[in-house]
């Protein structure tokens, strides 16, 4: 077993931990309080993550749909409104021109770094462009203020910054309803990366796109973080994106972060129980092996089990699962999880069928 | 010989929007034809991206929207006679459908089982409401969950693996021959996802219900069906065994799509290992 | 949940509520007065004319010899009255022809929204005062509720059925239609929780434009006279010149109980429609809409 493990190549690979990351999450916990006509609810979105995204890599985030990865990154781009509230711990940025805690930040100095330093790539191309003008608008409107380019100038910067991303200056003229939606994904990532931002979150960027289309923008999204070295936050729930697109990979489950660690080591040796079952699980053509779901379902976040979170679900429980949630920690180099089972012999975590 | 389950037949859709001036046509299926053995229940796959004709082509053979031509036959009789109530209720105790959103197939303010028991008092004889809650619980018990775990929930109560599996014993009441299933899983996560998948099989292989399985998703399709259609702009661009077609498709739309799906084992395959660096960027 | 718990919740929790009830309260107190009278409400010179508000005559009296106090717990319970009736009345023709327009769509759509659409465009008053002077005598209170009903759905009626066309497309609406329900299940059942906040505030604001159009035609003296209401009163005090002859009393006291009406009914649609909203009820319930 433990050759096994060692078989995997390691030192040269993982990169050598930088001075300061790009982004450290420090246990933070953000939660939806909700009050209404006396009825209280606490939903504990995110329950004490830590992470750290370093410079010019691209990190997933995979999770369900309750798992809290979207108030994650909501947290992480600023944009807390009630009933989200950020209860405890840090979200802070190392950019180039000085460390930020975002959290400390007035409204003024987070509309000054969002665009510039701060980039958000949403799902949904549509609302962001306004349907009744033409494309070029949408890039004056929200680009116009973040540089200092005007004019005739900015129209120049526009059509380098397209040319650059292989896209054709036409586009400008175009309404966002004559573009297809594969095009219209590629224009709303040309507007958020104009700026050459230094972190860029994407946020379920090709999940609305057809088969076809989903390939060209995930390799448009590559080549952006190469050309200007910037951080990219990726976040989807499709495993076979994460296993082509991103260097590191964070996996989530009911609000909190259970294994991270390179995205190749993650999906060849899982080392959480609920991830070795989201990758043994994939539906693969060619492979006719019969999957099994995972029994039961994810908790609800307004009243999680005791423990870790996942032992309802989890064919290795052990009576301490039950008691106590584990911490998250490094097993192998890079490589973190939150399960006792894994800590104590990581051995008998393994895909199951 | 008994006739076909389901005979489609050179279907056409048109829709045209806009008034006398500027008339739109939008060919949404184009000429396909298709058929299912009345005695051998399989699982059959009808792919397709958006703007494909799938979504129609289903809706024509729930017998919701009317072919612009050509005919839809299920055990020989044509859809378009299937008019009167009595004749609607009779057709859908014997196809019956499964949404893609299973958030948003239940009413949000209704409990869940008001569904179930209606179907059993209005496609089966069980006109008393113990009868209809045994018939109900029959259903769930297939689905792998009993009338105990359902009865006074509502869909908010429940996740969206569990509000699949009581849209499928819904559809189950009434024992259909043919269960028509839009996007089943593109809604549910990951971790609940094959369970519904396998669902589907167990249907066909001992209930001998025969599934028509719509999805823009190549592996599920791959791991579920018999057979399969490729649709494109509402045509059939390739059909055939579903393993043969997707191991080695022979149209140019089929094989782009089999390369744009993305594959956790390829993705390694040749990366040159540089940081994970992924065969993606080309 | 029980009334009385929503009651309470709304209570403690929705100052509009509890000052939209008290004023509500308030108006229904004076109206049920009205079965305590002394006097028959259509009798003059019971009492002496143009007694300023006293210990006697608390709110005074008229120049046709009425105590004002009493006449007025007779007209705001015609007024209510007549508000309730035709709000109740138009509500059902404005679900009823809404909803299964939205629902059903195609030409049974198209043949009830263009009757909608006639109700939409037609000029009420002129209408109303048509009526008035076509039927003359047989212009009872009763008539005048229901023309007015039938003159009071179409808006309505428009908005509730664009919910209902949105409901259609959702997924539940299939669901129920493969369940094998009826069109009038689905209809009722189904859709009609998702658009009670709807109903309750339009009841609100049409009891409140229905009292309007009363107040209105009464003054003008375009309603039957012999039955004691706001409108009646304020046209009587008009017809006695009342303001010129400083019997402020006789038109003030009404003016003010129909406007605290208005005010409480406006604040119970605002904090109802909080509380009956799906998506309110919805989170409440521990949901997502």
């Amino acid at each position: 077993m433990i050759a096994e493990l060692r078989s995997i190549p390691s030192s040269d690979v993982v990169k050598a931990p930088q001075a300061v990351p790009l982004l450290s999450v420090d246990g933070l916990k953000a939660y939806y309080k909700v009050k209404l006509f006396g009825i209280d609810r606490e939903v504990r979105a995110v329950d004490d993550v830590s992470l750290k995204i370093n410079r010019n890599e691209i990190y997933g985030l995979a999770g369900e749909s309750s798992s809290g990865k979207t108030s994650l990154i909501k947290t992480i781009a600023g944009a807390i409104r009630p009933p989200l509230r950020v209860v405890e711990g840090s979200v802070r940025f190392a950019f180039k021109d000085g460390e930020r805690d975002i959290y400390k930040l007035s409204p003024h100095e987070l509309s000054a770094i969002r665009w510039s330093h701060l980039s958000y790539i949403m799902q949904g191309s549509m609302s962001v462009l306004n349907p009744v003008r033409r494309i070029k608008h949408a890039f004056a409107d929200f680009a116009l203020p973040h540089v200092s380019a005007k004019g005739a100038d900015f129209t120049r910067l526009v059509e380098r910054h397209l040319k650059r991303l292989h896209l054709d200056p036409a586009v400008l003229q175009a309404y966002p309803h004559e573009l297809s939606g594969g095009m219209r994904q590629r224009v709303t990532i040309a507007l958020a990366t104009i700026c050459s931002p230094e972190f860029i979150i994407a946020d379920e960027p090709t999940t609305a796109l057809d088969v076809i289309v989903q390939k060209g923008v995930l390799s448009m999204i590559r080549e952006i973080q190469q050309e200007f070295g910037s951080s990219v936050l990726f976040v989807t729930h499709d495993m076979a994106v994460h296993a082509n697109l991103t260097d590191r990979l964070g996996i989530m489950y009911a609000g909190r972060l259970v294994e991270e660690g390179r995205t190749r080591d993650v999906f060849k040796r899982p080392l959480h129980p609920y991830t070795a079952h989201l990758i043994s699980s994939l539906p693969r053509i060619g492979d006719e092996a019969p999957k099994k779901g995972l029994e039961g379902s994810p908790p609800s976040l307004a009243d999680p089990p005791p423990g870790c979170r996942f032992h309802p679900r989890c064919p290795l429980a052990i009576d301490i699962c039950r008691r106590e949630a584990p911490p998250m920690v490094e097993i192998l180099p890079g490589h973190r999880t939150a399960c006792h089972v894994a800590q104590a012999d990581p051995a008998r975590v393994r895909p199951v069928a | 010989m008994r006739p076909n389950l389901l005979e489609v037949e050179h279907v056409n859709k048109i829709f045209t929007r806009g008034g006398f001036v500027s008339r739109r046509v939008n060919h949404a299926v184009n000429d396909v034809s298709f058929s299912l053995a009345a005695d051998k229940p399989e699982v059959f796959t009808i792919i397709g991206e958006s703007g494909s004709g799938k979504t129609t082509l289903a809706g024509m053979i729930l017998n919701s929207l009317p072919p612009t031509s050509g005919q839809i036959r299920f055990r020989g009789k044509d859809l378009r006679e299937i008019r009167s109530r009595r004749a609607r209720l009779e057709f859908m105790s014997h196809v019956q459908a499964i949404f893609q959103n299973p958030f948003d197939a239940f009413n949000p303010l209704k409990r869940i089982d008001r569904y179930l028991f209606s179907a059993a008092q209005r496609f089966t004889e069980c006109r008393t409401s113990e009868k209809a809650a045994e018939r109900a619980d029959e259903a769930l018990h297939k689905v792998g969950l009993s009338l105990a775990e359902v009865r006074g929930r509502y869909p908010h109560e429940m996740s969206g693996g569990q509000l699949q599996r009581v849209a499928i014993a819904r559809a189950l009441v009434s024992n259909p021959s043919l269960i028509v299933a839009d996007e089943p899983v593109s809604m549910i996560d990951a971790s609940l996802r094959m369970t519904v998948i396998n669902l589907f099989k167990k249907l066909r292989d001992e209930f001998g219900v025969s599934i028509i399985y719509i999805t823009h998703d190549l592996a599920t399709a791959y791991y579920i069906s018999d057979r399969l259609i490729i649709m494109q702009k509402g045509r059939v661009v390739e059909g055939g065994d579903a393993r043969t077609v997707l191991a080695a498709p022979q149209h140019p739309y089929s094989i782009k799509l089999r390369q744009a799906v993305l594959s956790v084992d390829d993705a390694w395959r040749d990366s040159s290992f540089t940081g994970g660096m992924p065969a993606i960027a080309t | 949940m029980s009334t009385l718990r929503i009651l309470r919740d709304l209570l403690r929790y929705n100052g509009e509520f509890a000052v939209g009830l008290m004023l509500v309260l308030i108006v229904l107190a004076v109206a049920g007065c009205s079965f305590f009278s002394p006097y028959p409400p259509m009798d003059v010179y019971v009492v002496p004319p143009d007694v300023p508000p006293s210990w006697e005559y608390p709110l005074g009296t008229t120049s046709r010899g009425q105590d004002v106090f009493w006449q007025l717990t007779f007209a705001i319970r015609n007024t209510l009255l007549f508000g309730i009736v035709v709000a109740a009345l138009s509500r059902v023709i404005s679900l009823l022809v809404g909803l299964i327009s939205g629902y059903k769509g195609g030409w049974v759509d198209r043949i009830l929204m263009s009757i909608n659409d006639t109700f939409v465009v037609v000029p009420l008053f002129p209408i109303l005062v048509l009526f008035y002077f076509i039927m003359r005598d047989e212009m009872t209170w009763a008539m005048l509720a229901i023309i007015t009903a039938l003159l009071g759905w179409a808006y309505d009626a428009r908005l509730i059925r664009s919910i209902a066309m949105s409901l259609r497309t959702r997924e539940f609406t299939r669901q129920a239609v493969f369940s094998g329900m009826s069109t009038g299940k689905i209809v009722f059942q189904e859709h009609l929780p998702f658009v009670l906040p709807i109903v309750f505030s339009t009841t609100m604001n049409n009891i409140n434009w229905s009292i309007g159009i009363e107040v209105t035609l009464s003054v003008l003296g375009f309603t039957d006279i012999n039955t004691p209401t706001i409108g009646g009163m304020i046209y009587w005090a008009n017809q006695h010149t009342a303001m010129v002859s400083g019997i402020w009393w006789w038109i003030t006291f009404p003016i003010m109980l129909v406007i605290m009406l208005f005010i409480g009914l406006f604040l119970l649609a605002i904090s109802m429609n909080e509380y009956i909203d799906p998506r309110s009820r919805l989170s409440r319930l521990g949901g997502q809409a």
